[in-house]
């Protein structure tokens, strides 16, 4: 008999008499499930809230912030210092000039629909051309706010957290009173986490003068951001670093990814333990056939057959336990919307991914679990002496 | 005891399983322990409020500043008894990675406003006379390895000083400890003054007040009354008492919070599922044994007990080990992490809890075999053998 | 009642509810053990052998009629008294020895004593003379594991007369030995009897092992069948 058939003849007993072993059998396919649900729990969050940041900054805008800031809330810019970077080379034109945003970050509070408790929300002051340089904004409700008016546009990912934002509701905060005339979206990424006003009515209404936080300025190419640096060492009245919005973003999207980390850890710690419970599973499942693997033996079967059948349950084992897992984490925690605090202080807007690369590695950890608690095991199998075939039960 | 010999017989009788579910049981407990030290950590501001302080702030958001001249008018409210007030620095240490919380205060009264923090005397009024001093927390202390007498350059990552740099040059004259292990040490303080007279932006603010009131009883009509005093003004305040104010801050964390530690309670759970199953199988296995245990004269109530102890032995030593490791982790990642989480400690009310689940997990996985063992006629006991 | 009485059992029935039949094992039986007897109760397996075995360890309660020992009803003992009562007068042999696989001989055999209020001194002592008695006092460290049948069946025996009970119950006890060892095991049990006066009741289906009895006892479809030794 081949070993093919020998081992196929084996591994069908041993499904067969999983049912005698059920509580057992069903507590490995458990802790398999759960270890690569967490797992895949917190790799989709990360993954949410790095797609939702990077997907924020693109490479051809390049960001001005003043000296070790490090976040926009952090920074300012005056209305001397934005003149001056409007001549700087390489920057993009349109219709109404060099493509250059100015910008303003203020933090409001707003009150989230799933705790009703408060939180920072930014408030973002902004012109024509800021909007211009963010290509996939879209107005999906309302119009546009004017210019010189306390209106104001929200992002989608603050309508569906935060409670209040409603098209045509006035918002208060301190004495000042905003009505919502729109609501955007920017393609999922963190924009949409804000509000948007009109930079000069944010000015006065906030004390900042005639002074900015931020500055972002469309590129004719990506490449040009170097020149721009130059521009502005070279240049004393300015005290600002340049990078791409890109690297700014993806620099802040490292704030969850501690997480991912975090996530990690845990689960290989899970797993360490869920393993000593398969593997529980799995010795005591070779001893319970003990007899029937001897008589096997004492028959003509290989050892080879006897090892290949054991490991082959424990995959099966943790496969039906890691398809459970994914399908649990899949339906609990796919495209969850959550709200955190993200690197400048303020919510951020996120939604739970998962994607194939996760399930991939969700899978890969179910398998590692049930080769190495088959393993051992069915090396014990593979050893065990044919004469216990002949023993009496007992 | 005279049954502890057979009780240790049948625990240790297979050594690999015995091996396996201890060490099942100790990464569980072992996860539950720093887990929860750092939901601890993440919760102390909260725990470690004071009853009677409240914290007025901007009502648009808690970044916005308050007029200086509130300092005053807040005083001057019915039931108030010391208020204090603060700013936000956004300080760093040499570079921007070294974060230092940092605030500018009132040096009269801040640490009569905060009386847990503990200065010695002549340090305090060292402070209190040297407008470029700092008092540092203990922590940050350590971290920095910062003593009495030096100076210390502080950046912020938000003012510039007016001699053009960010960089302010301070005084060590005292380092503030805490009467509790968990109130927060991790932070500087320095004189309100001496800062608003050398940032560029000037400006005569304050970030937000702290102020106790005569009686806790008092904090709602004191908060009202604050509340309303400055209504419709050009700075409207919103005042909540510390603990709330500090809980706010924390649920910014938000459902992310509520998900990890949902998750790793799940986890843990699912481990005590998991072995709890294999121990009562794992007895089950014995049904023949019992009945002999019986036949030769040992009283069902006697077999019940020693299979709940058997259990809660085997929970006991895979719990205790791990606990003794998480302890042993939130050790050493509290001191590596004196910055981020200053309040990492596995307490006296972790162990307890932990203690406790250790026992349930015993009696539990105890009691179903127990129970059966109790019940277990010794005919069909040996039928089934 | 005499004196000589060991076991009385009057009218005893017992019946079985197996689905929805009533089977009945015994109806009305009556039998006498006296003390220093040595009893074989011999019939084809479903004849009851087993549960008069059981009913007489205390193990299984009759559905009616009375069991005496001693003079002293124990039919109608709570569960708890009756442990006591097993633990004070009767010694068990099983057929398949029965020993805690996780303890060694020594262990097996003072399971028993720690019923008992007797010091671990005065334990030891007793283990070891009933580990003598059997020939086995150099074994007392080995595991079950690491001895032949007629070993183990040996600390058995050794572990049933260690608290020096008045009777032994042997059900099938060289039901699982070659001829050779299940002589040498009666040939103890048989001296158990002459040297130390126990009452012995031994369920069999082993004619040779009828033999080593004082008396056998027939029994078929819950009746004796009397016959001569």
């Amino acid at each position: 008999m081949s070993l093919v058939s020998q081992s196929s003849a084996v591994i069908m007993m041993n499904v067969r008499s999983l049912p005698r072993r059920f509580w057992m059998s069903a507590a490995m396919v458990f802790a398999s499930a759960v270890v690569v649900a967490i797992l895949l729990a917190f790799l989709a969050m990360a993954k949410g809230f790095e797609t939702t940041m990077q997907s924020a900054g693109s490479d051809d805008v390049a960001f001005f912030l003043r000296v070790s800031s490090a976040a926009e809330l952090n920074s300012t810019v005056s209305n001397e210092q934005v003149n001056i970077l409007t001549n700087a080379p390489g920057i993009a034109s349109n219709e109404n000039g060099p493509i250059i945003s100015p910008e303003l970050y203020v933090i409001v509070d707003g009150v989230k629909k799933s705790s009703q408790t408060k939180a920072n929300i930014p408030l973002r002051g902004i012109n024509q051309q800021g909007i211009a340089l963010r290509e996939n904004f879209k107005l999906t409700q309302g119009r546009m706010y004017s210019t010189g008016t306390n209106e104001l546009i929200v992002g989608q990912g603050i309508l569906d957290e935060f409670a209040g934002f409603e098209l045509g509701d006035e918002i208060r905060s301190g004495k000042n009173v905003w009505t919502v005339v729109g609501v955007f979206t920017t393609g999922g990424n963190v924009f949409e986490s804000e509000l948007w006003a009109d930079a000069k009515v944010i000015q006065s209404l906030y004390n900042r003068g005639s002074s900015y936080q931020s500055v972002r300025a469309k590129l004719t190419s990506p490449d040009q951001i170097e020149p721009i640096k130059a521009f502005v060492e070279n240049d004393p009245r300015l005290n600002q670093d340049v990078q791409s919005e890109k690297s700014y973003f993806s620099e802040q999207s490292k704030g969850l990814s501690y997480m991912a980390l975090f996530g990690r850890v845990i689960s290989t710690i899970m797993a360490l333990g869920a393993l000593a419970g398969a593997l529980n599973t799995m010795y005591t499942s070779v001893s319970d056939r003990a007899g029937e693997i001897a008589t096997l033996r004492a028959i003509g079967f290989s050892h080879i057959s006897a090892f290949i059948g054991t490991l082959t349950e424990a995959l099966v084992l943790s496969v039906i336990g890691g398809i459970l897992g994914s399908i649990a984490a899949f339906i609990f925690f796919d495209g969850l919307s959550a709200a955190t605090l993200g690197g400048s202080f303020t919510q951020v807007v996120f939604q739970f991914q998962l994607t194939s690369d996760l399930f991939l590695q969700g899978a890969t950890m179910a398998l590692v679990i049930g080769f190495i608690s088959g393993l051992f095991p069915a090396w014990r199998a593979a050893r065990l002496p044919v004469v216990i075939a002949f023993q009496n039960g007992r | 005891m005279k049954d502890l010999y057979l009780i240790y017989k049948n625990l240790t009788r297979k050594k690999l399983r015995l091996f396996l579910t201890c060490f099942a049981i100790f990464i569980a407990f072992l996860i539950f322990g720093a887990i929860t030290a750092l939901q601890g950590a993440l919760n102390a501001g909260v725990e470690m409020s004071a009853d009677n302080r409240l914290i007025t702030a901007n009502k648009i958001n808690f970044t916005q500043p308050l007029p200086f001249a509130y300092v005053n008018k807040v005083k001057n409210i019915e039931g108030v008894k010391d208020v204090s007030y603060a700013n936000w620095f956004g300080g760093f240490y040499q570079e921007p990675a070294n974060q230092v919380v940092t605030m500018a205060v009132d040096p009269t009264t801040y640490f009569t406003v905060y009386d847990e923090l503990v200065v010695p005397e002549a340090q305090l009024k060292q402070w209190q006379n040297n407008q470029r001093g700092v008092i540092v927390g203990e922590r940050m202390a350590k971290t920095f390895n910062w003593k009495v007498g030096d100076t210390i350059p502080m950046s912020s990552n938000i003012f510039t000083n007016k001699d053009g740099t960010q960089t302010w040059q301070l005084q060590v004259d005292g380092i503030f400890t805490a009467k509790d292990e968990k109130t927060d040490t991790g932070y500087i303080v320095f004189h309100h003054k001496y800062f608003m007279e050398t940032q560029t932006w000037g400006g005569d603010n304050v970030g937000w007040l702290m102020l106790t009131t005569t009686d806790s009883a008092l904090n709602q009509q004191v908060s009202d009354a604050i509340d309303t005093n400055f209504a419709n003004s050009a700075a409207e305040t919103e005042t909540s008492t510390e603990a709330a104010f500090n809980k706010a801050f924390i649920e910014q964390i938000g459902n992310i919070g509520l998900i990890i530690f949902g998750v790793v309670f799940m986890a843990f759970f699912t481990i005590l599922v998991v072995v709890g199953n294999t121990m009562v199988l794992a007895i089950r296995e014995r049904t023949n044994e019992i009945a002999v245990l019986k036949t030769l004269g040992f009283s069902s109530p006697r077999i019940f007990k020693m299979i709940l102890i058997e259990s809660c032995l085997l929970a006991f030593i895979g719990g205790l080990l791990g606990l003794g490791a998480a302890f042993v982790i939130v050790q050493g990642a509290s001191e590596a992490m004196a910055r981020f989480l200053p309040n990492l400690v596995l307490d006296q009310g972790i162990v307890l809890q932990a203690l406790g689940y250790m026992l349930l997990l015993g009696l539990i996985t105890g009691i179903v075999p127990a129970i059966r063992a109790l019940r277990l006629n010794i005919v069909t006991g040996f039928q089934g053998a | 009642m005499s004196e000589d009485v060991l076991f009385d059992l009057v009218n005893v029935s017992k019946k079985f509810v197996k689905g929805k039949e009533q089977i009945s094992i015994f109806d009305g039986l009556n039998m006498q053990i006296n003390k220093g007897d040595f009893v074989a109760i011999m019939g084809p397996s479903g004849s009851g052998k087993t549960t008069l075995l059981n009913m007489l360890g205390g193990v299984d309660q009759p559905s009616s009629g009375e069991v005496s020992f001693d003079n002293q009803r124990i039919d109608n003992l709570s569960e708890g008294k009756l442990a006591k009562w097993r633990a004070n007068n009767i010694g068990f042999i099983f057929q398949f020895y029965n020993l805690m696989p996780m303890l060694n001989a020594f262990r097996n055999v003072e399971l028993p004593l720690l019923l008992t209020n007797m010091s671990s001194k005065e334990r030891a002592q007793r283990v070891q003379n009933a580990l003598k008695l059997v020939g086995l006092d150099d074994r007392a460290k080995h595991m079950p594991s690491e001895m032949s049948g007629g070993q183990q069946q040996r600390v058995a025996i050794a572990r049933a007369v260690v608290s020096d009970p008045k009777l032994l119950l042997c059900d099938e006890p060289t039901g699982d030995l070659d001829r050779k060892t299940a002589d040498e095991i009666l040939e103890t049990l048989q001296l158990l009897n002459k040297e130390f006066g126990k009452t012995i009741v031994m369920v069999t289906h082993d004619p040779s092992a009828a033999k080593y009895a004082k008396h056998t006892l027939h029994l078929d479809k819950g009746e004796f069948v009397l016959e001569a030794k």
